[in-house]
């Protein structure tokens, strides 16, 4: 063929850093949250305090890297807190049975698998939306934890390996570790496996993804089994650290994981998204969380102040968004 | 051929006298004059480009003339942007579009009057819309009930409906734009007869339309356009076909280089029968290896639903498709990519791309495993992989991991059938492949589509152009009426024959 073409670059320009706009963004803002909390509050930069953020990161962190890929696929999932809750509750039951620690949870994890690809099925198969499929869930598993526990907590004997997964590791806390682990994990699949680019392409255009061959439904269904795993897995780290199943664990988690993945940049539409975003929006919302509980502020006004951040941080991603689209594309 | 028309200007509807109007780089229309009188039915023929959409658009105010005048009703339009269609509308301009309108989950009452719903004091009069409903219906000759959801009428009551919301407005020019491309031939007749009630009641009708036989029956005469120009108009009843396919094609020779004589190849695709009801028919053809073979035929003669339906992307009602002498009709369509056929769409933002990745990720995305090592991605395979297909298609992109939204349509397109000569398809089935490119683009992929059959991959290739269909085509079959009517084969495919076996 004659056609003659500018060959094209092999690699991006060299870059320390492939961060965009909006994680460039996310990083000043994590920088004066850090040393505006540092400055002006006793006990923020305490070692203490640092253990307790990355605690409280983790809890929020681990189910937001499969919200992550759900929200890219162009779907959502708001059944985490429950979930969390209900394989809590499950775990803590196992235990108090005297069921063998390891197969407990494992056990934990096989449920919350089960149960998010029954969500991703409804979803896949019987087109109902993924919002409806998971607010079902939500409803059914808090219901189902309070029930089966009559709202009180579920004890067991103590155990060594839980005590583990509560404790730090080399001064770390271990569910710090994990979260980290599973970051590098998530990250590399997202990008460099076959099924984290179709979760990409399924959510830019699934049309043309179903017309390439790739077999959508099953991304489709896979996602929702991913976040059902990581919600367990989260169950089984904060029934580690309680000690205890307690059906009404995790009220609200879900809303603080879709609000670190959005802040992160991952576009609600679909198709865009990245789990460093993600990371840098968990922290952005564990920082406001422990920066103003530490101020003393009323915990009611609180919710006022993460609330405005939320909106705040999204509305600068689309203003971020809708400029680079008009350089982009040139609209 | 401008057959004289002295016209009483009492009787005129519509003028458009000595209009121009360039877009960058075409002259859509060159000195253009038109008149339509009360009462006429009048169809508007020319192919692809040749300046009929710009002629509606300047009657309906959607459009600005660079120079020259449109009256509506002995009334100059004078505004400019939204103001001008505000006012040829009320100055009774109305036009459908192929693409319809309607609110599938209101009732036909309700979208009626959409927008503009009666009502007294703030409350919707529901007795009031109905029963105005219910006389304009009538007026069209229509017995629906104007309570029924949209979503319960046939395609062709829809189309009803959209000429009747028309009507509420008290037209004077109605304009159809294809108003039976998405019928089929059982429905066409309802829809002139309501054309028909328009006429009756003075309002003047713009047909576009390619269907001649259609067209002799519900038109006294055709305005024939070529090139932004009126070519002619004709009276329908002393025309034949012959004289009207002449005007709409002039003689400006053909430049391309036309496609040799075919080889004759082993049949790697057969179909046997195929019917999708409504548009398809029992269909039967071979492809052989080594061909590109055209569908050609007019808009809604059902080629998409041919080409859908070889892919399986949805059912068939009876017949056969087989690869080799392997039967997979009712094979889903991941299992016909496996086994090596890949399709273009013929929308390409909608089916086609997935804007926000790049060309390498757009292009492997039909088979990562080849540029995966143990699962994993190779960033270098991919580019190996994806800047081979670049050098081999003649992509131009800047770089190999631009997002594929900021190409130019022909770029994007290449890419698109790349995707399939990377995942190493041996048939493929290209819908509208030209659709939205410039004309360089057109040609490389032209050249693109010819190296792919000579290097001894089977291609259809779909068109609405038919001037294009001799460049690329072995052999062009014409569809109408939901079955094959003709073959040619290459050499010596002429367009006109073409052109007069689709209308």
């Amino acid at each position: 063929m004659s056609v003659t073409t500018t060959t094209p670059d092999r690699r991006r320009g060299f870059r320390l850093f492939a961060l965009d706009m909006n994680e460039i963004g996310l990083i000043v803002i994590l920088l004066l949250l850090y040393f505006g909390f540092g400055a002006t509050t006793n006990g923020f930069l305490s070692a203490n305090n640092h253990l307790s953020l990355l605690r409280d990161a983790a809890s929020i962190a681990i189910a937001a890297w499969a919200v992550t890929l759900i929200i890219i696929a162009g779907e959502i999932d708001v059944s985490v807190g429950p979930m969390v809750a209900f394989t809590s509750v499950c775990l803590a039951f196992m235990l108090k049975a005297d069921v063998n620690v390891a197969l407990a949870i494992l056990a934990a994890l096989a449920i919350g698998g089960a149960l998010g690809t029954f969500a991703g099925s409804l979803r896949a198969y019987f087109g109902v939306p993924s919002f409806v499929a998971t607010l079902g869930l939500w409803s059914a598993l808090r219901g189902m934890s309070f029930f089966t526990t009559n709202a009180l907590p579920v004890t067991f004997p103590d155990n060594a390996f839980l005590d583990i997964l509560a404790d730090n590791i080399f001064g770390i806390p271990t569910s710090a570790i994990v979260m980290l682990v599973l970051f590098a994990i998530f990250s590399f699949v997202s990008q460099k496996t076959a099924y984290g680019r179709s979760i990409f392409a399924v959510g830019g255009n699934a049309n043309a993804a179903e017309l390439c061959g790739i077999n959508v439904a099953r991304i489709r269904v896979l996602i929702f089994t991913t976040s059902g795993v990581m919600a367990a897995l989260a169950g089984v780290l904060l029934t580690a650290r309680l000690g205890s199943g307690n059906a009404g664990t995790a009220s609200g988690l879900e809303f603080d994981v879709i609000a670190a993945v959005v802040i992160g940049g991952t576009a609600l539409s679909g198709g865009r998204g990245s789990m460093l975003g993600t990371l840098l929006g968990v922290f952005v919302i564990t920082l406001i969380g422990n920066g103003l509980v530490l101020r003393g502020i009323n915990p009611f006004f609180q919710e006022v102040v993460r609330g405005v951040i939320i909106v705040a941080a999204v509305l600068a991603n689309i203003l971020v968004t809708r400029y680079r689209e008009r350089r982009i594309f040139g609209a | 051929m401008q057959t004289a028309r002295q016209q009483d200007p009492q009787t005129l509807v519509a003028a458009v006298r000595g209009a121009t109007k360039h877009y960058p780089g075409v002259l859509a229309l060159d000195d253009v004059d038109f008149e339509i009188r009360r009462g006429e039915v009048r169809a508007l023929l020319g192919k692809n480009g040749a300046g009929k959409s710009t002629l509606i658009r300047l009657l309906t105010g959607a459009t600005l003339p660079d120079s020259g005048e449109v009256t509506i009703d002995g009334a100059a339009l004078t505004g400019s942007g939204t103001q001008r269609t505000v006012e040829a509308a009320r100055l009774g301009v109305s036009a459908v579009y192929q693409e319809l309108s309607l609110i599938v989950g209101m009732s036909i009452a309700e979208n009626l009057f959409l927008g503009r719903w009666p009502s007294s004091m703030g409350v919707l009069s529901h007795g009031d819309m109905e029963h105005q409903a219910r006389e304009t219906l009538a007026r069209l000759g229509l017995k629906l009930d104007p309570r029924r959801r949209v979503a319960t009428l046939s395609p062709a009551e829809r189309q009803l409906v959209e000429i009747a919301r028309v009507m509420i407005g008290e037209p004077k020019l109605v304009i159809l734009d294809e108003p039976t491309s998405s019928l089929a031939a059982a429905e066409v007749e309802l829809l002139f007869n309501a054309v028909r009630s328009l006429a009756a009641a003075g309002i003047a009708v713009i047909y576009v339309s390619h269907r001649m036989s259609e067209i002799r029956q519900i038109a006294e005469a055709a305005t024939v356009m070529r090139d932004g120009k009126v070519a002619g108009t004709v009276e329908l009843a002393g025309a034949d076909t012959a004289e009207i396919i002449r005007l709409m094609l002039g003689r400006s020779g053909q430049e391309d280089r036309l496609v040799g004589a075919a080889r004759g190849g082993a049949t790697v695709l057969s179909v046997r029968d195929l019917a999708v009801p409504p548009k398809l028919a029992g269909v039967s053809f071979d492809l052989k290896c080594g061909e590109v073979l055209g569908f050609a035929g007019l808009l809604g003669s059902g080629r998409t639903e041919l080409l859908r339906a070889i892919g399986g992307l949805d059912g068939v009602r009876a017949g056969t498709v087989l690869l080799g002498d392997k039967d997979i009709t009712r094979g889903s369509y991941g299992e016909r990519v496996k086994s090596g056929i890949g399709m273009t769409p013929e929308s390409r933002k909608e089916d086609g791309i997935m804007p926000l990745l790049g060309v390498n990720e757009n292009t492997v995305a039909t088979d990562f495993s080849k540029v995966a090592v143990n699962g994993v991605i190779s960033a270098s395979r991919m580019a190996e992989a994806a800047g081979d297909i670049i050098r081999r298609i003649g992509i131009k992109t800047a770089r190999i991991d631009t997002p594929v939204g900021t190409l130019s349509g022909g770029n994007q397109q290449k890419v698109v059938i790349g995707r399939w000569v990377y995942a190493g398809s041996r048939i493929l089935l290209l819908d509208e492949p030209t659709r939205g490119v410039d004309v360089e683009a057109k040609s490389q992929i032209y050249a693109i589509i010819r190296q792919l059959a000579a290097e001894g991959k089977s291609i259809i290739f779909v068109s609405s152009e038919i001037e294009e269909l001799p460049k690329v085509c072995d052999r062009v079959l014409v569809l109408k009426d939901g079955n094959f009517v003709q073959e040619f084969s290459a050499p010596g495919i002429e367009t006109d024959a073409l052109m007069a076996a689709c209308l």
